[in-house]
């Protein structure tokens, strides 16, 4: 990358270099990672700024050990990170669990590419129920915070590492290919959160205290399951207080078209389109994938007729919608299995045809 | 006047029992860490990456800072600890099946890219929390719960030599194999821990310690006949000693 | 009002840069602005291709099957482009490596030879590609030679500073380039 990213200033960059920009402003302190397409160019931007700034970078042996080695930089109370892709993702899900399990603030960045397996390198949204649903044993959630902009892939790095932060859970910033691999003119502003003081927890040598111990090995029943409760009391507040997404026109709307991700792009453009026929169609994005935002989609089916759940993978928010429309109105699904979103028009043209 | 033959050493916790089976070199091992931390003013700035099996425990008694490791990562653990903090001092204990087994990548790579790191690998030729069963030191002719008529080559293929082949890693500064049988092994194995342990505080590289322990309980032996074992049959193929110790001069 | 672009040809004809280039311009411009590339696997030898987008408004795609100027820098890349310009649209055809066979009447056709203006001109055909901005600021009236090298400035790193006025030198030539000869 050509460019330096100073604050203030805008710059034309890829999203992948905006994401690994980001979280060298919002203070990464590690980062540890395997290459894979389509998300590579954060690693190689690591590699070069992480040594600059006198940071950890370590090139791992796998996306097996990378993740680990977020999760033993993070119980010391720093900020790390990894990213990777689809099928690598895979590889990290354990981790991912412990991480849960641990309450420790990891942050990984997830690329998407098409799947199952080795699938291709070109973007998909295959891996939302992955990163929503979790790979990982036991009962267990990550904050997953869906890009649809390079100036998202930028801001939303720096509110993983916060939230993150603030309720101690792994945080999942899912981007896809497009938005890795495409150039959009961001502008970088400093670190806009408060930092989260780790003192009460984290491993930095037992001086005048008592050992700590980060597990999640709980022999006995009865702990495991005051830990499951209170773990899930931990969710509910971050359902409650981090919620978040966009809507246009729905208020109105006949139809609401409900993407995530790059996909939302042609999705409000199709909108566009269609309220220029005459129809009353609105646009929903849940920019958190996880909180998802069901009581906003539940009150919008009151008034809504119809909603059309569009994505690029074979139908995998569409059960989200589902289950928050609890069958008040009909969910439909405009998809394509990989590669970059359907095209407005394409869009406009099956939505007509649902109406 | 009475005088102190024996202390427990302060990093451990109070009022701790021993989980570990009766005759079970773990005990002594742990002991043998705790000392060492102690001895080298360790227990402040000490991280321990604890690993899965019976050396999970290892934070249950010893009175430091602990993350617990998914099974086979400790290593990834102790890097990712190691590199946020450089300061700290950083160690891993680890069963061979974790170590030499599901980790052996993590544990190779940690060597060669010597890491600061000091790691314990408990060698007991036997998966131990699980049961007994085969494990990457398993002997030849060995029967455990999953090599009923014994560990053969032409079957199950050969068992791994930890500490040689930690030694042949660039990156490492200290690779010993030791036992536990006697008293004066205990001492030479307390030895090489405190070996392991300084060529990380030098920040000379990766340092590692392979203990021979008894299984008594897998093995279905008495402690006495587990030691046994571990002399007459163990320490003849898996050859105690120091593999690789950069700060000798004639490096042996 | 939203402009596609697409810019075509071969491995290490620099489409990628000169996309870059370009983008920053519209960028410079406030506009709004995306650009994609081919990527991954399709680096290796075959044809590159990147898609700018440049709108008023919000962009409304970021990858386009059609584009109002597609320039392609190489025969193979003319081939697979050439139905893909919207009814109206231009391309601009890098006439030294490629032969425009026009098959559509809907579209103006651009032919420079490229490649030999900069071997000839500038004694290196490595500066084909900024050449093609040149051409494409003049035919399509979106950005000004200016603007392009101020965005120049934006993508050329550092320690390649030297080679901006030769990068600006090719701009000119590209911009100048007598389209009515041909």
């Amino acid at each position: 990358m050509a460019v330096e990213c100073l604050t203030g200033k805008k710059v034309l960059i890829k999203g992948n270099y905006a994401i690994a920009q980001a979280a060298v402003n919002a203070g990464c302190e590690c980062y540890f990672g395997y290459p894979i397409t389509p998300q590579s160019e954060i690693g190689e931007f690591m590699s070069g700024k992480m040594q600059e700034l006198g940071r950890a970078y370590v090139s791992a042996e796998s996306e097996l050990a990378a993740i680990n080695m977020v999760l033993g930089a993070c119980s010391t109370g720093v900020k790390a990170m990894s990213s990777s892709s689809s099928c690598a993702v895979a590889l990290m899900q354990e981790a991912l669990s412990y991480a849960t399990a641990d309450e420790l603030p990891v942050v990984l960045v997830s690329v998407m590419r098409g799947g199952p397996g080795l699938g291709n390198i070109y973007p998909s949204q295959g891996d939302y129920n992955q990163s929503t649903k979790g790979g990982g044993n036991g009962d267990y959630k990550l904050i997953v915070l869906a890009p649809s902009t390079v100036q998202e892939c930028a801001d939303l790095t720096y509110k993983a590492f916060y939230l993150a932060h603030k309720y101690k859970n792994p945080t999942v910033l899912l981007a896809d290919g497009l938005l890795g691999q495409m150039m959009e003119p961001v502008e970088f502003k400093p670190y806009p959160y408060p930092e989260i003081d780790n003192s009460s927890w984290a491993l930095t040598g037992a001086k005048g205290r008592d050992g700590r111990i980060i597990r999640s090995y709980a022999p006995l029943a009865d702990r495991q399951c005051e830990f499951l409760e209170k773990l899930y009391d931990k969710y509910k507040k971050i359902e409650e207080n981090e919620t978040e997404w966009e809507e246009l026109n729905a208020e109105d709307a006949d139809v609401v078209l409900v993407s995530f991700g790059s996909t939302s792009r042609n999705v409000n453009s199709a909108a566009k389109l269609l309220r220029q026929k005459g129809l009353k169609v609105g646009t929903f994005r849940p920019i958190t994938l996880f909180p998802f935002p069901n009581n906003r989609l539940a009150e919008l089916s009151k008034s809504v007729k119809k909603f059309v759940v569009v994505e690029v993978n074979m139908g995998q928010m569409v059960n989200d919608v589902k289950l928050a429309v609890n069958g008040r109105v009909p969910v439909e699904l405009i998809n394509k299995g990989v590669g970059t979103p359907p095209s407005p028009e394409e869009i406009a043209a099956k939505v007509e045809e649902l109406m | 006047m009475a005088t102190q033959v024996f202390k427990i050493a302060d990093t451990f916790r109070k009022d701790v029992k021993y989980t570990f089976c009766p005759g079970c070199d773990h005990g002594v091992a742990v002991r043998l860490v705790a000392e060492v931390l102690e001895e080298l003013g360790l227990k402040e700035k000490a991280i321990v990456a604890a690993a899965i099996g019976c050396s999970v425990t290892i934070y249950d008694f010893l009175n430091i800072d602990a993350l617990e490791s998914p099974h086979g990562r400790a290593m990834a653990e102790a890097t990712g600890i190691k590199r946020a903090r450089p300061d700290k001092f950083v160690f891993t204990y680890q069963g061979d099946g974790d170590f030499a087994s599901i980790g052996l990548a993590e544990s190779m790579h940690a060597a060669l890219r010597g890491e600061k790191i000091s790691a314990i690998c408990i060698n007991n030729t036997t998966y131990g929390m699980t049961g007994g069963q085969l494990g990457p030191t398993t002997m030849v002719g060995q029967v455990t719960t999953t090599s009923p008529t014994g560990r053969n080559l032409e079957y199950y293929g050969y068992p791994i030599k930890v500490a040689e082949h930690i030694a042949l890693c660039d990156g490492t500064a200290f690779s010993a194999r030791v036992s536990l049988d006697t008293v004066a092994n205990i001492r030479k194995a307390k030895q090489a821990i405190k070996k392991a342990f300084e060529v990380q505080l030098k920040g000379l590289g990766f340092g590692f310690v392979e203990i021979l322990s008894s299984c008594p309980t897998n093995w279905k032996m008495t402690p006495e006949q587990a030691h046994d074992r571990v002399r007459n049959e163990m320490m003849q193929v898996f050859k105690p000693g120091i593999y690789k110790d950069i700060t000798e001069k004639s490096g042996k | 009002m939203e402009k596609d672009i697409i810019i075509a040809g071969f491995g290490g004809q620099g489409v990628l840069l000169a996309g870059e280039v370009l983008a920053n311009g519209f960028m410079i411009d406030d506009k709004n602005v995306t650009w994609y590339p081919s990527y991954g696997a399709e680096m290796r030898g075959g044809t590159v291709n990147c898609t700018v987008v440049m709108s008023d408004d919000d962009v409304s795609a970021v990858q386009k099957s059609q584009a109002d100027y597609i320039i392609v820098l190489n025969q193979a890349s003319f081939d697979r482009f050439e139905a893909g310009v919207k009814k109206g649209g231009t391309i601009i055809v890098n006439s030294s490596l490629a032969q425009v066979k026009k098959s559509r009447d809907d579209i103006n056709y651009i032919s420079v030879p490229i490649t030999q203006t900069a071997h000839d001109r500038l004694s290196n055909v490595r500066m084909s590609n900024i050449l093609a901005l040149g051409v494409f600021a003049r035919v399509s009236n979106l950005v000004s030679l200016e603007t392009l090298e101020k965005a120049l400035n934006n993508v050329i790193p550092p320690h390649r500073k030297a080679l901006i006025p030769k990068n600006i030198e090719a701009l000119k030539l590209g911009y100048e380039y007598d389209l009515l000869k041909v």
